[in-house]
């Protein structure tokens, strides 16, 4: 029929717009990017140095990317067991009831709490405790950062896979429960089986946020442009030093930074692409 | 017999549940935190000047506080910025965030389909300060020639983008295909079965995808910084630099005078974040 | 679902009529169209430039925006045109100079300090010689009860606590004056480090912005570091007295400050005041600038923005704007750099033609 036509046309363009933006901001970013490059070479993105010094400049990116690395995957998995509790919690344990709907609203306000005020929290608040319980550096660090990246990803994860599990038909788990399955069996063989793509689907969004977030990470890291040696060794996130070095920078540097946040969007699809990979050989 | 089994799967299970409990408290153990913090230090500055003015400078509140009294002034522009451009970046995302996510629906596991969705999902792990840039790039140095609530907008549409593609094509995906069967076979046009079927039975998952995306950027800094500027006045002309709350939050930061403010101004946006979700619970409620 | 259709497109066709008719907020009328300035640039003059804009605005009705986004970010806006004027601490080389667009001229606007702040509960007034303070930026001594300070400081008493040197994590025209006086009192330093806006710090923790330092030092016993001095004042920070190239100790203050100008300044107004020859001068004092296009008939720009911007600019040299400068810790401009500024304001011009008499 033709609205059936125009339907799909709409759609499609849709998600055109959406490759169109990306595909722009590789090509803006990239023609930002090409100096930097130029200059160095493809060992930027191996080399340690990062040396801002007029005269002296010279730039690489791995310290970066380690530190990118580390803090979003030691976030992911601080929150992954806090995210997926809590998402049972609101869909299958007390569903519907009054301390559910105050949960549920405490884990949306985590959300909406901004990462400025995250990064102000964490220095003024937790960083005292972390020093308190031995941590050195001042309590900034890998650590710390992981720590508020955790909780801030939290509500991404457990929102969505409150409602993914939620919609899990009903039919399907009376039908374990009459087979006389406990709770856990059917959480297990049933629900999360058939919302499994959609917890992930969570799970990769809570990772990319982690990824990319800036004005709390760069707070609390510790600003070392070093690799870090240690989990609560200071060091420096792409994102981080992006925010940091921005404002100043100009020419060669500001080609450099650019250039890691090229990496940035190529690393964080690399990544994207085996977690899915993973879970496709998981079904 | 069976009971040794029993016994053990309904120790495993039980086990789980207390465990599950205890991390449920954990998650909500921060927020608490935070939020004791923001109103034991933020709450005696809010009033009703609080959200009608607009900020004190420097000096002012270097004399308030050498007065002992409190910082006067308030943070009106960043409130009618940050609605400004919320909404604007929400006119943008929401129609191109949904419908991309019932193409993606629709089309599993074609091509372009797949391709859509692995580049939303990059997208979301762009960090914000970029995606400013890219504004930077797209529309304050060509379209606007200069910081603009306009630029401030884009980059947080695309911020806004990947969520709500995400989750309304995981919401609609959990609908049972028997609902939609069923409206096509009656010889239900394809955009009606959209919009009179799919939209409704799936709005809670979509409303909490959009929902998550606006609570994301009610609170973002690092992009406005390159794009909207700031102001320190009321400002609802798209093309000149405007104000946000968190924007505010940073430049009290960065005075040496101002620094109180920021847990003011950091309650006032979390205020807003509870408003939206309150509102949207309720929609969501009608509609069911 | 209808109905929020219909409610996101009106949003959306009236935000688009918005951007065509100009309409602004609440008080001014659509048709007197006042001229606004926008800025960028900047952090280390901020407190200083928010209240003086404000007052500015005040007194006139032309409304400021000021976007502290750094120096950098300030000459870029500046570079591409979308901004009034840029701010920067550091003034532009002869190099950079010579890739901008069009010629820029610099006119300073204020004097600020940098002070040396610590935190060492009962030991006030800590008097750090030049080769103290290369040992400690440098990481040679590491601990505060090291002889060498000790002797410098008869009669305080030093803890035996490590030093905790905390720097800037970005970059910032206060690293700038900092680095470049420690360039000129120490050969290890300018071979080592250099000066910049940012360095490869030879020890130390970074912390960002001003008030990310101050926060640190505040909050670690035993910390030391260099913050823009309305930032200790307002917190209460102690502050160390620095050798001057005469030799005395200084204690950074609006008199001690405004010595270290009063040598000679150059005509375009571009030199560093760090360490200079007056024996009252704070040694670690600098000028900020504003920086703008010497010819403004570019981009589309009309007269009248042009004529704002430099009547602006021209107050701003006044002694009007000048004396509020010390409320809140910075130090007026002396007469003759404000009147080299009035001066090169006065060669600014739209289409050839200068704009002020």
């Amino acid at each position: 029929m033709n609205t059936d036509k125009i339907t799909k046309a709409v759609l499609q363009f849709s998600s055109l717009i959406i490759l169109l933006v990306a595909g722009g901001m590789i090509f803006s970013l990239v023609e930002g990017a090409v100096p930097a490059f130029k200059e160095f070479g493809f060992k930027f993105i191996f080399s340690n140095n990062w040396n801002p010094t007029e005269g002296k400049e010279n730039f690489g990116a791995l310290p970066f990317i380690a530190g990118t690395l580390i803090t979003s995957v030691t976030a992911l998995l601080i929150s992954l067991p806090l995210s997926f509790s809590a998402s049972l919690f609101l869909s299958e344990y007390y569903r519907r009831t009054r301390m559910a709907k105050v949960l549920g609203m405490m884990v949306d306000l985590l959300a909406g709490i901004p990462s400025i005020v995250y990064g102000l929290w964490g220095f003024y608040v937790l960083r005292p405790v972390l020093i308190d319980l031995g941590l050195p550096n001042q309590g900034f660090g890998i650590f710390t950062a992981s720590i508020i990246l955790a909780i801030m990803i939290i509500p991404y994860a457990t929102s969505l896979s409150n409602e993914i599990i939620s919609m899990v038909p009903n039919e399907l788990k009376e039908g374990a429960y009459s087979l006389g399955a406990t709770k856990l069996e059917v959480i297990t063989h049933v629900i999360v089986p058939s919302a499994r793509s959609g917890i992930v689907a969570g799970y990769i969004l809570s990772f990319g946020r982690a990824h990319g977030e800036t004005m709390a990470v760069t707070m609390l890291i510790g600003n070392a442009n070093i690799i870090p040696n240690g989990l609560f060794s200071t060091g420096n996130t792409m994102a981080s030093v992006i925010a940091n070095q921005f404002g100043e920078a100009e020419g060669l540097k500001l080609s450099s930074l650019i250039a890691i946040g090229l990496l940035l969007f190529l690393i964080t699809g690399i990544i994207n692409t085996i977690g899915k990979f993973i879970i496709k050989k998981m079904a | 017999m069976q009971t040794g089994k029993l016994k053990i799967r309904t120790l495993k299970n039980n086990i789980f549940k207390s465990t599950v409990i205890v991390f449920s408290v954990v998650t909500i153990l921060p927020i608490l935190l935070i939020i004791y913090e923001l109103v034991s230090k933020g709450i005696k500055q809010i009033s009703f000047d609080f959200i009608l003015k607009t900020p004190p400078d420097t000096f002012e509140a270097m004399t308030a506080l050498s007065n002992g009294e409190l910082i006067p002034g308030g943070i009106a522009n960043g409130i009618a910025g940050t609605l400004f451009m919320v909404i604007m970046a929400s006119v943008i995302a929401i129609p191109v965030g949904v419908i991309t996510g019932i193409f993606l629906y629709e089309n599993q596991g074609k091509p372009l389909a797949n391709l859509t969705r692995n580049v939303s999902d990059i997208l979301q792990g762009v960090p914000s300060i970029v995606l400013g840039l890219i504004a930077y790039i797209w529309i304050v140095k060509p379209v606007t020639h200069g910081f603009s609530a306009l630029a401030g907008s884009v980059s947080l549409s695309i911020m806004m983008l990947p969520m709500i593609v995400r989750s309304t094509e995981e919401t609609l995906k959990m609908i049972p295909q028997t609902i939609k069967e069923a409206a096509l076979a009656l010889g239900v046009p394809y955009y009606k079965v959209i919009l009179r079927v799919l939209v409704p039975t799936g709005f809670s998952g979509l409303l909490t995808g959009i929902l998550l995306s606006i609570s994301r950027i009610l609170g973002e800094t690092a992009p406005l910084m390159l794009t909207a500027l700031g102001s320190s006045a009321i400002n609802f002309n798209i093309a000149k630099p405007t104000s946000a709350v968190p924007l505010l939050i940073w430049e009290f930061y960065n005075d040496p005078n101002m620094v109180d403010l920021i847990w003011s101004s950091s309650l006032l946006l979390m205020a807003m974040v509870l408003s939206l979700n309150i509102i949207s619970k309720r929609i969501v409620a009608r509609t069911k | 679902m209808k109905n929020l259709v219909t409610i996101i497109l009106l949003l959306f066709v009236i935000s688009a009529c918005n951007s065509t008719s100009n309409k602004k907020g609440d008080k001014k009328s659509a048709k007197a169209k006042k001229v606004a300035l926008t800025a960028a640039g900047a952090t280390f003059p901020m407190p200083y430039y928010n209240m003086v804009f404000k007052s500015y605005t005040k007194k006139t009705g032309t409304l400021l925006t000021y976007g502290g986004i750094g120096s950098g970010g300030g000459i870029r806006s500046l570079t591409d045109k979308i901004v009034d004027f840029g701010a920067t601490d550091a003034y532009l080389s002869d190099d950079k100079l010579a890739k901008m667009p069009a010629k820029v001229v610099h006119i300073p606007t204020v004097l600020g300090a940098v002070v040396i702040a610590y935190n060492l509960p009962g030991a006030d007034g800590l008097k750090l010689s030049d080769l103290l303070l290369e040992k400690i930026f440098m990481g040679e001594i590491t601990k505060w009860n090291d002889p060498l300070i000790q002797k410098n400081n008869e009669g305080i008493t030093l803890p035996d606590l490590k030093i905790t040197f905390v720097h800037r994590s970005d970059g910032s025209g206060t690293t700038f004056i900092f680095s470049d006086f420690m360039s000129k009192i120490s050969t290890k330093w300018a071979e080592k480090v250099g000066r910049g806006k940012s360095l490869q710090w030879p020890v130390g923790m970074g912390a960002k912005g001003n008030p990310g330092v101050a926060g640190t030092i505040k909050q670690t016993k035993g910390a030391v570091g260099y913050i823009g001095s309305e930032y200790a004042f307002a917190q209460k920070i102690q502050t160390a007295k620095v050798q001057n190239s005469s030799g005395n100790y200084i204690e950074p203050s609006i008199e001690s400050v405004s010595a270290a100008a009063k040598g000679e300044i150059p005509n375009d107004t571009r030199i560093m005041l760090t360490n200079s020859a007056d024996p009252a001068a704070y040694p670690i004092s600098g000028f900020t600038w504003i920086i703008l296009y010497k010819e403004q008939a570019y981009d589309g720009r009309s007269k009248e923005q042009a004529l704002v911007t430099v009547t602006f600019l021209d107050w701003l040299e006044s002694s009007e704007a000048q004396s509020q400068a010390e409320k809140v810790h910075y130090a007026p401009l002396p007469k003759a750099a404000a009147e080299k500024a009035k001066a090169i304001l006065r060669t600014v011009t739209f289409n050839g033609k200068t704009l002020l008499k």
